[in-house]
């Protein structure tokens, strides 16, 4: 059926509403950044930080916000090196001495302002350890500062820290735990409510950046503090953006969107970095060591031992049975090392000659059948009083790569005669067996800090908070003390590879991979210097050349 | 209607009641600690015992259920643990993207449905009709993840013809007029629009066909016809004005359908929604934060269908004569 089609004709509102909007679009605000201070870095995050406050956080991303907000008194430098004070960089401090062995005594930096223009005072690094160190603010950096007896004023401009005792890490433990809080502001918040501060989501610093806007869920901006006393920071706006996951991150950067991403973690993400025209890649060293942990008491039940892992002999036939350096070229490439121990890339006592047990299957085989495990049925599962070597190896679902090296695993367990099944968990499910002890083997890993001394006896020693394995061996724990409180790094070096090899000897677990991170960068910034232990830490010396400024870099906020 | 009415809002508060009693208990049964490790770092046992008892869940289970309840009278929704914040403000935020997002959906969904089911309705049985019904069921059988991350990675990574992922631009929304960054804010929201509304559209097109064929062959239909009216005039303003009725009950069907198919969208797409904000809270067993946002997204739902059921009563004249609604 046929019918005439009206004439069109636009309604008269419609026309106003376009031209209404038209006009709007144009009156956009004049753009004209120009010179060495412009340029707007996007970095693509993969989560959202908690809160911008730092006694109450150790999350990563807050992390790296607020540490462009809040200065230390002084910063790690990028030797890494913990032991004394000679590495370390003045920030907040602009020098130190020690009166006694046990007293240090800091001198602030007269020009350090907060940004609301309050003067930075000795007073406020007293009221900052004292919240640090309160029990109602619950910081999770509280142990840390367990050495520290007191922090006092001496005057306006002189902070002094009192120790209990010494030892190498004194200094370390003084400036890098701490950020220095602005005392005027946050005095009144009550000590039980610090977790919810509503400053940490709007902080005021004394840092090189200043806190502009925090849209949750979507960013956090920051625009540079012209006025900073350590000197004007290059870029002048930086974003962090934040995504649900690192596949996204990654991409946004590749597109475009983002500039920057601090981790590129696995090695699909760094091979589809390596292509994108638009990006610089920057490997450092890593923080984090992955190991296949045996649980040396019975799952479930920390208080026996565990049926098969608690045999020592065992252990070490099973670590034997590993091709740990085939497992690594098949996950990681190039991108990951061996760890001759319980050791991150990070570390200063990473020691290749750590000795180790080595990739021997024949002897692994030989020790098994002396410990009396045979094949008697000739299923290909060895077997002993009638009970079959077999246990389950815990792995979380989150990391793609460690389920990858479980099924690798498996299978090198089971050329040996070992039956291996995999438990994939939630990683919510995966934390709490693990601490709970839950488990039979699990692929674990861990994010060290800069100092093995904290890190190292937390996981592995017999007391230690994160010894997930239940790990226990007295020669150990002497050698990590003696390590600790080695005055000298040769000395402290030492006696770590000591411990790690008399670790290994024990084969409490089986260490996997120790990868080098690598952080993306678009190519329009140039200087970028990576700290290991604090990814951005040195973006205020970052710059984005005058010739290399886009729209979007030259954008008036 | 007055009693149909409060008997159906005492109903929809017993089913927000009972969501959020089964919700505050799975998750609390849920393995995992809302205070253990991250990825990255291991927390303190001392640290996490204080927030154990600061946050009370040390209690016993019901205790801690009837402290909820009492809060919840007051209004509270307690605090979120892993945001630092009050549950109301966290949830606050999410809102307008979640409804924004929805509403876009909608748009997609009903456009694209109801032009779909009116076009098969008029040529049933033949090519057209066969090609775009099997085209539907296609898109309908779709997982809206994956059609999300399709989406993305082709006309965001590979074309670079929209944004991969986000609301707006975070540098140039400060830079630029409001209505610039409205622009930029449809442009962030056109491909989780896209990937909501198609796979609904799939579903709306069926039903929208079905409801056009059983009025096509109504007297008044034919009566219009008679009286010499436009096939178009017949169709679109006969037929069609009657075969939107069961719209309505659309309507309220699809917003549910929308709130959960969201909670994957906005994932896959960092949209800052409730569904994004939900999937992090279970993930970290933010108790408070799980609770309070299936309250919200339950009440929303149950206020939906209701008001889908008021209009249907108000559009539909038989069903306010006495005994009509049930």
């Amino acid at each position: 059926m046929a019918f005439t089609r009206p004439p069109v004709r636009l309604p008269a509102h419609v026309a106003l509403v376009g031209v209404v909007l038209v006009a709007l679009t144009g009156c956009e605000r004049r753009r004209g950044c120009a010179g060495d201070y412009c340029g707007t870095l996007v970095f693509a995050a993969a989560g959202e930080p908690d809160i911008l406050l730092p006694p109450v956080t150790q999350q990563q991303y807050a992390l790296d916000i607020f540490g462009q907000v809040f200065l230390k008194l002084a910063d790690l430098g990028l030797s890494q090196n913990t032991i004394g004070d000679e590495d370390f960089q003045p920030r907040l401090a602009q020098r130190w001495e020690w009166d006694d062995p046990l007293t240090l005594v800091f001198h602030l930096d007269p020009r350090a302002r907060w940004q609301d223009g309050q003067s930075v005072t000795a007073a406020d690094v007293a009221f900052t350890f004292d919240i640090y160190t309160d029990s109602l603010v619950n910081s999770p950096f509280r142990s840390s500062l367990r050495t520290i007896s007191a922090v006092t004023t001496r005057d306006s401009l002189t902070a002094v820290f009192r120790f209990h005792a010494r030892y190498p890490e004194m200094f370390y433990d003084a400036v890098n735990h701490m950020h220095i809080l602005p005392a005027h502001l946050l005095r009144p918040v009550p000590r039980s409510q610090w977790r919810s501060a509503a400053f940490g989501r709007a902080p005021v610093g004394d840092g090189p950046y200043r806190f502009v806007v925090w849209k949750a869920g979507e960013s956090v901006e920051l625009t540079a503090d012209s006025t900073f006393f350590l000197g004007r920071p290059h870029i002048r706006r930086l974003i962090w953006r934040f995504t649900p996951n690192l596949q996204v991150a990654v991409t946004q950067v590749i597109a475009g969107d983002a500039d920057a991403v601090e981790v590129l973690g696995p090695p699909d993400n760094v091979k589809r970095a390596q292509v994108a025209a638009n990006l610089a890649l920057y490997p450092y060293r890593g923080e984090l060591y992955g190991f296949l942990a045996f649980n040396l008491s019975t799952n479930g039940d920390t208080t026996k031992p565990h049926p098969l892992f608690g045999d020592r002999q065992l252990r070490r036939a099973l670590a034997m049975a590993v091709d740990r350096e085939g497992l690594r070229k098949s996950v990681w490439g190039d991108l990951a090392q061996v760890p001759p121990g319980p050791l991150a890339r990070l570390w200063s006592i990473w020691d290749p000659e750590t000795r180790q047990l080595p990739y021997d299957t024949a002897q692994a085989a030989r020790m098994l059948t002396w410990l009396g495990w045979r094949d008697s049925n000739g299923d290909g599962i060895r077997d002993r009083d009638g009970q079959p070597l077999a246990f389950r190896i815990l792995v979380p679902t989150t990391s793609a790569l460690r389920r990858q090296y479980a099924v690798l695993l498996q299978e090198q367990f089971r050329r040996i005669g070992a039956d291996v099944q995999l438990d994939e968990v939630e990683f919510g499910v995966f934390d709490g067996r693990t601490q709970a002890g839950r488990f039979d083997a699990a692929v674990i890993a861990r994010q060290a800090d800069p100092t093995p001394t904290s890190s190292l006896p937390q996981v592995w020693t017999t007391a230690g908070r994160s010894n997930a394995g239940r790990y226990a061996s007295p020669v150990f724990d002497r050698l990590v003390d003696q390590a600790s409180a080695a005055p000298r790094r040769d000395a402290a070096k030492a006696l770590w590879r000591r411990a790690i090899e008399t670790l290994n000897q024990d084969a409490p677990a089986v260490f996997l991979y120790a990868p080098d991170n690598v952080a993306a960068v678009n190519r329009r910034v140039t200087d970028v210097v990576i700290r290991p232990d604090d990814y951005w830490a040195l973006v205020r010396t970052w710059r984005i050349p005058a010739d290399q400024l886009t729209d979007r870099d030259r954008a008036e906020p | 209607m007055t009693a149909w009415l409060v008997r159906r809002l005492a109903a929809a508060i017993a089913i927000v009641f009972a969501v959020v009693t089964i919700t505050f208990v799975l998750i609390h049964l849920a393995p995992g600690t809302p205070f253990g490790a991250d990825e990255q770092h291991q927390q303190d046992p001392e640290v996490i015992a204080r927030l154990v008892r600061q946050f009370g869940l040390d209690q016993p289970l019901p205790v801690q259920y009837v402290l909820y309840l009492r809060n919840l009278l007051r209004g509270e929704l307690g605090q979120s643990f892993s945001q630092h914040r009050p549950v109301a403000d966290a949830i606050a935020d999410t809102i307008p993207p979640t409804l924004t997002l929805a509403g876009a959906a909608l748009v997609v969904d009903f456009a694209i449905g109801l032009a779909l089911g009116v076009y098969q309705a008029v040529r049933p049985r033949r090519f057209g009709d066969i090609v775009l019904g099997n085209v539907a069921l296609f898109f309908h059988s779709l997982p809206t993840f994956w059609l999300g991350l399709v989406l993305l990675l082709v006309f965001g990574q590979w074309l670079h013809v929209f944004p991969v992922g986000g609301m707006r631009d975070p540098v140039l929304c400060p830079s630029v007029t409001s209505a610039r960054c409205l622009g930029d804010v449809v442009w962030h929201l056109a491909l989780p629009a896209l990937t909501l509304g198609l796979v609904g559209a799939a579903g709306t097109a069926r039903y929208q066909r079905a409801a056009m064929l059983e009025v096509v062959g109504e007297d008044y239909v034919r009566t219009a016809r008679a009286k010499g009216l436009g096939e178009r005039r017949v169709l679109l303003v006969h037929a069609l004005r009657n075969a939107l009725l069961p719209f309505i009950t659309l309507i309220g069907l699809a917003f549910p359908f929308l709130l959960t198919g969201a909670v994957l969208v906005e994932t896959v797409f960092a949209w800052p929604g409730m569904g994004r904000l939900s999937v992090g809270a279970i993930f970290q067993r933010d108790y408070p934060l799980v609770t309070g946002a299936a309250l919200v997204a339950t009440g929303a739902v149950v206020l939906g269908s209701v008001l889908a059921d008021v209009l249907y009563a108000v559009a539909d004249p038989r069903l306010r004569a006495p005994g009509g609604a049930r």
